[in-house]
């Protein structure tokens, strides 16, 4: 019997639910339709038709049509799982099958955030001014924040997508060297997670006066031309276009640039830089909330710290630094001795309503989450929710993961048989999942895990640890190496090279077994002790919650042959079965079927 | 896409790979024919030497005007009054004080000349004493306002809207295509940067005994070691990593499971992005034994900073010392050092950044001497671009042109390349609608327009490696578009 799903999602532009007819509300598509699509979910589901609710209406009428709308397998679950989130548990693969995929997304889009990063830096006590770890000055709890988040968070598809919004809205730990570095890298992700489900224009303005950003960008401190021949800082301008909503070249809503006589064109000049500059000029931090504590220095004499609550409270204008002159971008105008906010709303909405921002961010949305080369086609779908969410509202978020995971290309078999469909995993998101998959906790509930970026001795990639505001790889990239046809990009292999390779086997052989921070970080394995005298049946069941059944059968035997060398029965101690499970989940996680998503 | 003749590279690579080589007719440009030949083995490889050019890349763009720095009184004073220095020619703004800049003087044997007829003098930042004293004994030379073009452009021609008759390269001032512009003529996505296909000709002539050495990064992937045939071998500044759980006796208690391990992880797929990860894991376990044992001699006893560009020019050091082990003879090495994007805290910041880079090189060159190939190594800088030399209060913004350094044994050091651009952030044209001589080698905001190319540094750098002038073609195809007057293919900072 399909559990129906009854709650409605009420996004952040309070749209009154609809009660139309269920069809209409779900998918637009006759009920033969659907019936007929079951097939294509690899085993039909007679009930499909009763998946059509009342209540999945929201902001998705009229939705794209979508043919897959049910996993029919653990497989198909877990592959929309990996997607969608960081792990397939026996639970989220019976919830997925149970309510079919816009109804599970549904519930998991309505879900409030969960506890923030702000708030546990403070649970923790990495706020305490006093304490002769200098919190203030270091942002190793930035580190301990970011990975607990993914790892032990409820709201695991908001944390998904913050996590792509950090790769896309690039602040980097490396970049920050103020005061309460910690707590502002900690309010800059909590900043993504609220608007992750909400709308793009709000995200941009609130990252644009965010401090951590402000300090990252230059837009802190940024002042007016002044007489002796000083100009505004571009770097906020110039990166606002170039990474975080135009791009470089003028898109079609596929994505694809357009071409005038085979050559791309320019989306903003020079010109356009220094004219948008002066709008983010006149910015500091808001000091209103400052309070002092001296602290005695080692070296003699004392340091004034301030409060962590600069580092939440937006930016806003300060002193007479901003510049009231005239300034033309992008075919916008601020006019001159327009105010500070006016001007800031022009040069935003500018940027939102571009016609480049939709494909430009969708596009690279839909590589982080499900393939680095997606079809023009898809590319576009989902360009459209952008534009229009079906309510007439455009930068609805919460539309855009929908259209992105929901689509056939995401969903459909097509892609599992394509040799160029899919994407790296990336470093973090392999570690995340295996804590998540394996019952992974710590014991002493600090979740200290540090910056894991050194690709030779360790993971390789560290969440909002970025070398750049480009991100850890560009959505460019080509490897060097490879038979990838024209055009088609691995934005993740430009992580991948013969020191980085080793460093993840060697430190993934060294967590499985051994967890993290002399143990305190371990995976329980449970479910998998309970199979570790069946080779084949563990097997099996890794490749499901690790890479939704992607392992061929060669491999699968080669796998459970290297298992079988040693005999594990239930009279087996518990090293050894333990060891049974290691090298299982070992082999598993380093074999390049389980590395490559599809 | 290359700036010129796109379709060169991808047609040649696939004929190399194809082994069509020995096939090939009259169709291929004239260059490719003679190597096809053999002709009088072109690249210039006298029997049994060694040579390796080290890529210093400074990532963020580095900021020119406080690097090599303007100090003859006249256009320091214009350099202050922009930067906004303080009376008496003291530090003030980004401008740093003139005082500061005696410890390091260069004192080149031919004083510079710039556009407008007067001789210039020029001092670096206050804390790359080293590096002056290399330049001042004759082991550094500095490339003045290099940078990259597709033709000699003057800045009449840069404001022109006509791009086909004034082409100029895709996406100045964006740090990712720049990078990849400077190594490899290319914008973000190109597969092949020059040092790379350097190490192709190198290859081609068999000149090592393991391909994969060829071309050697200590530091993160780039695209300058990409060639046809030679690929970036990247290793960390420990060396080579081991793959643990395929190479140990036991994994988990079970050599089965290492065995296993050991095929999966390189074992190929018709899936192109599952072949192109193994195809890296292959080399690195086919490379790591090699490279663990060159280096196993004793490092060289020159001490290397810890920091900065220290660890992985230490590396270099190592592998060039092992290089009989490595069976090499042509070499090109990338090592780099990020953080120069200082749109603020120029004052504050730049000076650590400049120390590690003349801390670095300094180190690196001694090494060289101690194991005696001083004349065989040359380092050289490079950098995603200059910075404006107008100031936005604290810092610098995207800029083109820049100053790097060449440092080596066979460097014609204590000189000056290029030409000392003019002192200016003005814009003003005459009534003709021409800029006066002190307007003409900015783009703005003294955005340096290049009056060299990068074209011209590489080609110089490649000659002294071997290439011939013939193969220049291959591996720079934009270098046709120089030669002429003002834009020499041979800028002579090598001996």
């Amino acid at each position: 019997m399909t559990e129906v799903e009854a709650s409605v999602h009420v996004s952040d532009d309070a749209v009154a639910p609809e009660t139309g007819s269920p069809k209409s509300a779900f998918l637009g598509v006759s009920v033969s339709a659907l019936l007929a699509a079951c097939g294509g979910g690899g085993g039909s589901d007679p009930s499909a038709a009763s998946q059509t609710t009342p209540a999945t209406t929201t902001s998705s009428a009229p939705q794209p049509r979508f043919k897959y709308v049910a996993a029919g397998t653990d497989n198909e679950a877990a592959r929309f799982l990996l997607q969608a989130q960081f792990s397939a548990t026996d639970a989220d693969i019976s919830a997925v099958r149970s309510a079919g995929f816009e109804a599970w997304l549904q519930k998991q889009l309505a879900l409030p955030i969960g506890t923030t990063g702000w708030q546990w830096l403070d649970a923790k006590g990495y706020g305490d001014v006093l304490s002769p770890s200098n919190y203030y000055d270091t942002a190793v709890p930035a580190d301990y924040m970011a990975w607990s988040q993914l790892m032990i968070s409820s709201d695991v598809v908001r944390k998904r997508m913050a996590l792509a919004l950090s790769e896309f809205f690039v602040v980097s730990s490396y970049g920050l060297d103020i005061e309460w570095r910690s707590h502002a890298m900690a309010h800059y992700w909590d900043t993504l997670n609220t608007h992750a489900f909400g709308n793009y224009r709000d995200a941009l303005e609130a990252i644009t006066l965010n401090v951590a950003m402000g300090f990252y960008l230059n837009t802190r401190g940024n002042k007016k031309a002044d007489s002796r021949g000083s100009q505004p800082d571009e770097n906020y301008a110039r990166e606002v276009m170039q990474l975080f909503s135009v791009g470089l070249v003028l898109l079609n809503l596929d994505g694809t640039p357009k071409l005038a006589n085979g050559v791309t064109t320019d989306t903003y000049t020079s010109s356009d830089v220094s004219n948008l500059a002066q709008v983010f000029t006149g910015y500091d931090i808001d000091g209103t909330q400052r309070v002092e504590t001296t602290i005695a220095q080692s070296g003699g004499g004392t340091r004034k710290v301030g409060n962590t609550a600069y580092t939440r409270l937006p930016m806003l204008q300060v002193g007479n630094n901003h510049s009231f002159l005239a300034a033309n971008f992008l075919g916008a105008s601020v006019p001159a001795n327009a105010t500070a906010k006016d001007a800031l709303k022009i040069a935003l909405d500018t940027l939102f309503n571009h016609p480049n921002t939709a494909p430009f961010f969708c596009k690279q949305m839909i590589q982080r989450l499900v393939t680095s080369n997606p079809t023009p086609a898809y590319v576009g779908r989902v360009a459209a929710v952008f534009v229009d969410n079906g309510k007439g509202v455009r930068g609805d978020l919460a539309a855009v993961w929908m259209a992105i995971l929901l689509d056939d290309e995401a969903r459909g078999p097509e892609g599992l048989t394509q040799p160029e469909f899919g994407k790296l995993r990336e470093p973090m998101v392999r570690f995340v999942q295996w804590v998540r998959t394996f019952g992974g906790a710590s014991a002493t509930n600090a979740w200290r895990i540090n910056d894991l970026s050194n690709a030779a001795t360790s993971l390789g990639q560290s969440p909002l640890r970025s070398p750049s505001v480009f991100n850890f790889f560009r959505p460019g990239y080509v490897p060097a190496a490879t038979t990838l046809s024209a055009g088609a990009v691995a934005p993740e292999f430009q992580l991948v090279n013969e020191s980085s390779v080793g460093g993840y086997l060697n430190f993934m052989m060294s967590v499985i077994g051994s967890g993290l921070n002399s143990g305190d970080i371990r995976a329980a394995y449970t479910a998998e002790l309970a199979l570790v005298t069946d080779a084949q049946t563990l097997v099996q069941r890794l490749n499901t919650v690790l890479c939704a059944g992607q392992i061929s059968a060669a491999t699968q035997t080669l796998v459970v042959g290297a298992l079988n060398a040693t005999p594990v029965t239930t009279a087996s101690t518990l090293a050894v079965k333990n060891n049974r499970v290691y090298a299982a989940v070992l082999m598993v996680m380093a074999c390049s079927e389980y590395l490559i998503q599809k | 896409m290359h700036l010129l003749q796109p379709d060169l590279h991808t047609r040649r690579a696939f004929l190399r790979r194809s082994g069509q080589l020995a096939m090939t007719g009259a169709a291929l440009p004239l260059a490719l024919n003679l190597a096809a030949m053999g002709e009088a083995a072109a690249f210039n490889a006298p029997g049994g030497d060694y040579k390796a050019l080290v890529c210093v890349f400074l990532y963020g763009g580095n900021d020119y005007a406080n690097t090599v720095v303007t100090y003859d009184n006249a256009s320091y004073d214009q350099y202050s009054a922009i930067r906004g220095g303080g009376a008496g020619r003291t530090a003030g703004g980004i401008a740093l004080a003139q005082s500061d800049l005696t410890a390091t003087l260069l004192n080149p044997a031919l004083a510079p000349v710039d556009g407008m007829g007067v001789s210039r003098q020029f001092a670096l930042h206050p804390s790359m004493t080293d590096l002056a004293s290399l330049f001042n004994a004759g082991k550094a030379g500095v490339q003045l306002n290099v940078g990259p073009l597709v033709g000699p452009l003057t800045r009449v021609q840069y404001n022109s809207t006509d791009r086909v008759n004034n082409p100029r390269p895709p996406q100045l001032f964006s740090h990712n295509d720049q990078q990849s512009i400077w190594q490899s003529s290319s914008g973000e996505g190109s597969k092949v940067g020059w040092g790379g296909h350097i190490g192709d000709l190198a290859i081609q002539n068999s000149l090592n005994t393991q391909s994969i050495f060829t071309c050697m990064s200590v530091t993160g992937n780039a695209v300058f070691l990409s060639g046809d045939t030679a690929l970036q071998y990247q290793l960390s500044t420990s060396g080579a990593i081991k793959i643990t759980p395929a190479t140990s006796v036991n994994v988990f208690g079970s050599s089965a499971v290492r065995s296993a391990i050991s095929n999966l992880i390189q074992q190929s797929s018709a899936h192109k992005l599952e072949s192109a990860y193994n195809v890296i894991t292959q080399r690195a376990m086919l490379a790591e034994a090699s490279v663990t044992s060159a280096l196993t001699a004793a490092p060289p006893t020159t001490v290397f900073p810890t920091d900065g560009l220290g660890p992985q020019l230490k590396m270099v050091a190592r592998l060039i010392k092992g290089r009989a082990a490595l069976g090499a003879r042509r070499q090109v090495y990338l090592v780099s050092i990020g953080g120069f994007d200082l749109h603020d805290n120029l004052i504050r910041d730049h000076g650590g950044l400049l120390a590690k880079v003349s801390a670095g090189l300094k180190a690196f060159y001694d090494a060289t001497v101690e194991m005696g190939v001083a004349n065989q190594v040359t380092a050289f800088t490079a950098s995603d671009f200059g910075r404006t030399l107008a100031s936005n209060g604290d810092g610098s913004d995207h800029g083109w042109g820049s100053h790097q350094f060449v440092v080596g044994g066979a460097v014609k050091g204590q000189a000056f390349y290029g030409t000392p651009p003019p002192i200016s952030v003005s814009d003003t044209k005459d009534s003709l609608g021409n800029y006066g001589p002190a307007n003409q080698w900015h783009v703005g905001q003294g955005r340096l327009l290049p009056s060299t190319s990068v074209d011209q540094y590489a080609a110089t750098l490649a000659r002294w490696f071997g290439v011939a002038d013939t193969e220049l073609i291959d591996i720079l195809p934009n270098s046709v578009r120089f030669g002429g007057a003002g834009y020499p293919l041979n800028l002579g900072f090598m001996l």
